[in-house]
């Protein structure tokens, strides 16, 4: 072979021998450990902070014990703390962060409560131009144990 | 807000806005014009067609100037530029994407040997015949080895023609891969056809064809030299042949969608009439390929008329060189405009100043000019046959225009 | 000397095998001895689990209290068109029309501007990550930056992400979007950090009505299950063959 094509392929297995050995540092060490990916991040996305600490925190410890055990009676029931009250996990771990106050307005509980015409027709609806006056709706439902007029 | 108005029917609301922008337009044309100089190159390299010869190596440094950006426009608009060598080191073969990193890479190595086979004898002479950086710059590209005996010539010429047979798959791999980027896409219906690699080689070779005839016919004009017409003549009927094969795919995915009517038919029907219809069927299909195919006809019945030829298949490359982009433009931001709940359309608005915006678009499709004439300066294509021409010039002129 | 070095070699492997192995079980000791939490994230095994959906569309109510959760509990921007979860209202007309919309997702609700007269019927239907088993956003990538767990669950390398977006594009729901701040792809990972923890998805926590019901199909007793077993069961675009994890109850033909 001719000279100046040995000092080409030579070149050539320089350049590959270089990519392998950068390849080998630069790869992470987790890569391919339980497929094509990266299995670190496995671990990362369990490590993401929780902010919905759950409804069973809130009565636990008697904290909000009573008002825990009126709402797990009640028809709301269904309906977590915290989808109304906001996430609270910072407050679960650390009573002194207060949570934002619960939203109270007609239109929060009409994001439910509304007439729709999409909505299952048996579930509880009001027309808020004629029910209520424009009152608040906890004037005469308790939200954590509604009563229906 | 704005986005409302740009808005028809129902998208997903995460596809409110359009991910892929003109940008990536951009790095299938680049490569379709790299792929179609590589394979007008080979037409002589591989095929012999002699006619071909004068615009053989001057393809080969398009082709490189053209490959050396391709990646550009992929790094400018990924989100992490400086992660986009994970392609190379740790490819996820499932993806059609993956193979980019080796594919681009075997096939550079393959036009920059080719490309240094063929300019050997020129580089060692200046080598040799030169003194200071200059000595030392073609010294060094020579690799220190000077040897341009006869059989060693015979030799590389050997090598390159192998080389070029390599290149020619490469080369279709290298775009009709690109095509598959977009042909595998299932969720899209726009995109998803066994039939895009096909239609994205052909537009690519299409394209490059037009572009080598612009680039020769300039740069003869700039150097002030006559344009070999028999060389013309020959790139303008491969052309012609290759736009015919070209337009045949290209309507037989739109006569078969229309056709079949699938669930998706009445969104591409509203994609083809409304969204891009001034770009597919005006530019795409009439200024792309139709008036070409015309104009290329009646340069191949008329006898004689050199000049008016010339300005005939000057125009079509023009034509076929915007309507390939407009191709592109209609695959890669046609398909988004399009929702893949298939009930509504939203509208793409180039911006020009961003990251991903239409400046740096026209940027990156200017380096490549730029990266042409330094080449061209260091590694004159001419040479070879013009050695014997300066005296000759007239002559053949005349010849030509009579 | 060959043989002698290979020897070696092996002696040296045995040697770090071994060692890890110890490791492995001292640490294994350890952690059992400690263990009083269930749902602390050391003893989670992914093997034991396979998650799965189910969304009753009879039951939703449009309120979208999952959409909010979402991205308050997953750091998803407010202020962007962009969501893990959302609610499409479905409103077949009279005359034949089908108007579908999803204003910001749902998360600030809906409103009827449409008069009940003119419908001939009105539905929602919560959307979310499928977390397909042939996931195709999965196939796509590139570089191996998003992948299926053992536990059936779709997630986003987001320090191994290049940004190309081609998952957006490979996912047939619009499920996917690109996150600005990070550069990278996201999406729903039905919170693999909560159920990783024995906690439920934001969405299936805040849904008022129980339309989103989360579980372990490896479990035969689970709530997905025992939906999977009684009620008739419809995917979305099942004919593109990604076969979804989010199993839907009542499902309408107009849904895509």
């Amino acid at each position: 072979m001719q000279p100046h094509l040995k000092r080409a392929i030579f070149l050539l297995g320089v350049v590959i021998v270089g990519f392998i050995f950068i390849r080998s540092l630069v790869v992470p060490d987790s890569y391919g450990q339980y497929g094509a990916y990266r299995g670190d991040s496995v671990y990362e996305n369990r490590n993401f902070t929780v902010e919905y600490a759950g409804s069973q925190s809130c009565g636990d410890e008697n904290c909000h014990k009573t008002l825990y055990s009126i709402w797990a009676d009640s028809r709301h029931k269904t309906v977590n703390c915290e989808t109304c009250h906001g996430p609270s996990e910072k407050h679960v771990s650390n009573v002194r962060i207060m949570p934002s106050p619960a939203n109270d307005s007609r239109e929060f509980c009409g994001k439910c409560h509304y007439k729709m015409v999409a909505r299952p027709s048996s579930f509880p609806q009001i027309d808020p131009e004629s029910h209520g006056e424009n009152l608040k709706c906890a004037y005469c439902h308790n939200p954590h144990k509604p009563w229906f007029v | 807000m704005m986005v409302e108005n740009l808005i028809w029917g129902y998208v997903y609301p995460n596809e409110a806005e359009i991910q892929w922008s003109v940008l990536i337009v951009l790095y299938p044309y680049i490569t379709g014009l790299v792929a179609g100089a590589f394979i007008a190159s080979s037409l002589y390299h591989v095929f012999g067609k002699k006619e071909i010869k004068p615009v053989a190596r001057f393809a080969l440094l398009t082709a490189l100037s053209f490959l050396l950006v391709a990646t550009m426009p992929l790094l400018t608009h990924l989100g992490h530029p400086e992660r986009g060598i994970e392609i190379m080191f740790t490819p996820h073969l499932t993806s059609a994407m993956s193979g980019f990193g080796y594919i681009y890479s075997f096939y550079l190595i393959v036009v920059v040997l080719e490309i240094w086979l063929s300019f050997r004898e020129d580089i060692v002479k200046t080598a040799l015949n030169s003194q200071g950086w200059k000595k030392l710059l073609y010294s060094g590209l020579a690799l220190f080895s000077y040897d341009i005996s006869e059989k060693a010539l015979h030799e590389d010429e050997k090598l390159a023609k192998k080389l070029a047979i390599i290149g020619i798959p490469s080369a279709a791999f290298l775009h009709g891969y690109v095509g598959f980027i977009f042909g595998g896409i299932k969720a899209n219906p726009w995109w998803s056809t066994p039939l895009m690699p096909l239609i994205f080689l052909m537009s690519a070779i299409v394209s490059g064809i037009a572009l080598l005839i612009l680039l020769y016919i300039a740069s003869m004009k700039l150097r002030k030299r006559a344009i070999d017409h028999k060389c013309l003549h020959s790139l303008a009927h491969y052309l012609w042949i290759f736009l015919i094969l070209d337009v045949a795919l290209e309507l037989l995915e739109i006569v078969s969608m229309k056709y079949e009517s699938l669930e998706d038919i009445e969104i591409i029907n509203r994609l083809l009439s409304d969204k891009i219809a001034f770009t597919f069927y005006g530019v795409q299909l009439t200024l792309g390929i139709l008036i070409p195919f015309i104009l290329l006809l009646l340069v191949g019945i008329m006898k004689n008329r050199e000049t008016l030829k010339m300005i005939m298949i000057s125009v079509s490359s023009i034509f076929v060189v915007i309507g390939v982009f407009a191709m592109r433009w209609n695959v890669v931001i046609g398909g988004q405009e399009i929702s893949k709940s298939l009930s509504g359309t939203l509208t793409y608005e180039p911006v020009f100043f961003s990251q991903e915006g239409v400046l740096p678009a026209i940027i990156i499709l200017a380096i490549p000019f730029v990266i042409l004439v330094v080449v061209t300066r260091i590694l004159p294509p001419w040479k070879d046959m013009e050695e014997e021409v300066p005296e000759s010039k007239p002559k053949s002129t005349i010849k030509h225009l009579y | 000397m060959n043989i002698s070095r290979r020897e070696f070699t092996k002696i040296g492997c045995r040697i770090v095998i071994g060692a890890a192995a110890g490791a492995t079980i001292v640490e294994s000791i350890i952690s059992n001895s400690i263990a009083a939490e269930p749902s602390s994230t050391g003893d989670y095994d992914w093997n034991e689990h396979y998650w799965g959906y189910v969304i009753d569309t009879r039951k939703c109510i449009g309120c979208g209290r999952c959409a909010n959760a979402c991205k308050l509990e997953n750091d998803v921007p407010f202020d962007e068109p962009v969501y893990r979860t959302w609610v499409e209202r479905y409103r077949v007309l009279k005359e034949g029309e089908v108007k579908i919309d999803s204003p910001n997702g749902s998360i600030d609700g809906f409103t009827d501007d449409i008069p009940a007269e003119e419908l001939k019927k009105a539905f929602y239907v919560p959307k979310i990550c499928n977390h397909c088993d042939n996931p195709p956003c999965v196939q796509v990538c590139p570089v191996g930056a998003t992948y299926a767990t053992n536990d059936g669950v779709v997630l986003v390398d987001y320090d191994y992400c290049i940004g190309c977006r081609y998952c957006i594009q490979g996912c047939p729901y619009g499920a996917r979007y690109f996150n600005k701040e990070k550069g990278t792809a996201d999406k729903c990972t039905w919170c693999y950090h909560r159920i990783t923890k024995g906690l439920l998805p934001a969405c299936v926590q805040a849904c008022p009505v129980g339309a989103r019901v989360f579980g372990d199909l490896k479990d035969p007793a689970s709530d997905v299950n025992k939906l999977l077993d009684k009620e008739r069961i419809n995917v979305l675009k099942p004919d593109l063959g990604t076969k979804p994890k989010v199993y839907y109850v009542g499902l309408d033909r107009e849904v895509r």
